[in-house]
């Protein structure tokens, strides 16, 4: 089975004035197949949005390679970005439109049929719990469903590919557990994820393959599961939560990312 | 050569974007009647009659006409300037900082650079419909040539599209939305009161004529003048205009891609 997302070498440097270049993302590769959640699991300032404008062809990398349904996203960005479906991690609604109108405009930016689009905006809207919204303005939701409209946004014309850029950060656990669902529905049909996050839990929960991003290079790639057998094993792990109070759990990708960097998931950028 | 299916195919997503500012406009169409229309009413009602009544007539070039032809013409490149400008810089800085879209439109099939130029093209075409309202009254009070006015549509185009493209690189060079006021302040309001919207370059020094003349909305009023007033074609005038609208397409394009793509 060809990879529908496939990242080769990419590295992606910042040019900055009066000083030399800085290297963001350092010589990533790995790829996404047909039906799998692929997470880059990385703190604060480790490069996945980097790596995600790169790979949604908005930053033009130093070095390296992507190709979508094997269309290189730099050199075929038309064709490329006919399977793709984006979130950023920043709030790019557009707000002169309302909710339904908001995702009927992003579907004929993909050249679709108007019915076939409306089927589909009513769809999502539908699934993340959105269709009592269809005709709020964007400044009338509240947080959490601003995220929810962009994820549904993203999937309007039903890509092949999709990248979400930390879609879950400051959503709260009942908006959280519907983008899970809805993600894990898109992976029975065949979508290929790319999400970036910095929540462990997510990270385990649903990806089928995960990235460790650190400082701009992947320090290990596997499952959930395979990361933590190899790098801490499958014996409990027992703390002192408090003094004198001890607390046995099983090990876990924070173990993981603590092991491999000596620093702790949560923890913000360093500089 | 391209065939016709291709062409369609080139500028389909620069339509849709388009579309997508027509859309906002047609919404909102109340607002932006006003926007559009009020302004330049207000200042043909006061210049044109009111201080035209007691100036009568101007000359330039050797031609005379009343100061209401005068400024009638004035203010069809005035709306151009104003139109195109303030859409272009207040408009696509609020586009391209808060509602961050220009990124989200180019995160579709349409590409940054197709953005851009639906961008460029909407700006200049809210300067052209109320150009054209100025044209249209003008010919039907009687004060500017019909067929000439008419032929000055596409002109007024480029000329919006012009100080479109002086706003959208303003917008780009800008951190904040406050510091768009300094090309307000510094370019877009002398060249309001000093290109010869009001009273003929001729009455100025001969330094600030001089200065004057290399500017863009002088040249366009040269140009708008000579199809609606009959005033005698100047082509350095047609130089100097297409050397601005060339140059500053490039650098309003060239600056906003920088800024939005690292
Ligand atoms: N436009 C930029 N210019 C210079 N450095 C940048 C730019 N964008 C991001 N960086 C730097 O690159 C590193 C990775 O940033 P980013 O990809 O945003 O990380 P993440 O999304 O994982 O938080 C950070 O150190 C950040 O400061
Ligand atoms: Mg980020």
């Amino acid at each position: 089975m060809a990879a529908s997302l496939e990242v080769k070498n990419l590295t992606k440097s910042y040019q900055r004035k009066g000083q030399p270049p800085f290297v963001a993302v350092r010589d990533l590769s790995f790829e996404v197949m047909p039906g799998e959640i692929f997470g880059l699991l990385g703190p604060n300032g480790a490069g996945k949005s980097t790596t995600i404008n790169c790979l949604t062809g908005f930053y033009p990398p130093t070095a390296g390679e992507i190709l979508i349904e094997g269309f290189d996203i730099h050199q075929s960005p038309k064709k490329a970005k006919q399977h793709l479906g984006v979130c950023s991690q920043e709030d790019t609604l557009d707000t002169d439109f309302d909710v339904l109108d908001q995702m009927l405009r992003y579907g004929t930016f993909y050249r679709l049929d108007r019915f076939q689009i409306v089927k589909r905006a009513r769809e999502l809207l539908e699934t993340l719990g959105l269709m009592e919204k269809s005709n709020e303005l964007i400044e009338n939701l509240s947080g959490g469903m601003r995220r929810k409209l962009q994820v549904a946004r993203a999937l309007i014309a039903n890509p092949k590919v999709l990248v979400l850029d930390e879609p879950t950060t400051g959503l709260d656990p009942d908006a959280r557990r519907i983008l899970w669902q809805l993600l894990t529905d898109n992976r029975k049909l065949g979508m290929a994820t790319l999400l970036s996050t910095h929540y462990m839990e997510e990270a385990e929960r649903l990806c089928d393959r995960i990235a460790i991003l650190f400082q701009g290079a992947i320090l290990d790639l596997d499952t959930p599961q395979k990361l933590i057998e190899k790098h801490i094993g499958i014996e409990i792990i027992e703390e002192e939560i408090r003094p004198g109070v001890f607390w046995k759990r099983n090990p876990n990708l924070e173990d993981v990312f603590l092991k491999l960097t000596g620093k702790s998931l949560s923890a913000g950028e360093e500089s | 050569m391209k065939t016709l299916s291709q062409l369609k195919e080139d500028f389909w997503p620069i339509g849709c974007v388009w579309l997508r500012y027509f859309d906002v406009y047609r919404k909102n169409w109340i607002y932006g009647l006003v926007t559009t229309f009020v302004e330049p009413l207000l200042y043909l009602l006061s210049f044109g009659y009111g201080l035209g009544t007691m100036i009568g007539s101007v000359e330039e070039n050797g031609i005379s006409v009343t100061y209401r032809q005068f400024v009638f013409a004035g203010f069809v490149a005035q709306s151009c300037l104003f139109q195109g400008f303030f859409e272009a810089a207040y408009g696509s800085f609020v586009r391209m900082y808060y509602q961050k879209i220009f990124k989200a439109m180019a995160s579709t099939p349409i590409t940054l650079s197709e953005v851009l130029w639906g961008e460029l093209l909407w700006d200049a075409t809210k300067g052209t419909l109320s150009a054209t309202a100025i044209l249209t009254l003008g010919s039907i009070s009687g004060d500017l040539s019909p067929i000439g006015s008419l032929f000055a549509i596409p002109l007024c185009f480029l000329g919006a599209l012009l100080f479109a493209s002086l706003g959208l690189w303003m917008a780009a060079l800008s951190q904040t939305i406050e510091q768009i006021s300094y090309p307000q302040y510094l370019l877009v309001f002398p060249m309001f009161l000093f290109c010869g919207v009001y009273f003929p370059l001729e009455t100025l020094p001969q330094n600030l004529q001089l200065l004057a003349s290399f500017l863009p909305l002088t040249a366009l009023l040269s140009l708008i003048r000579c199809l609606t007033l009959d005033f005698p074609f100047q082509i350095q005038a047609l130089a100097v205009f297409i050397f601005w609208l060339v140059f500053m397409i490039f650098m309003s394009r060239d600056t906003m891609s920088r800024r939005l793509v690292k």
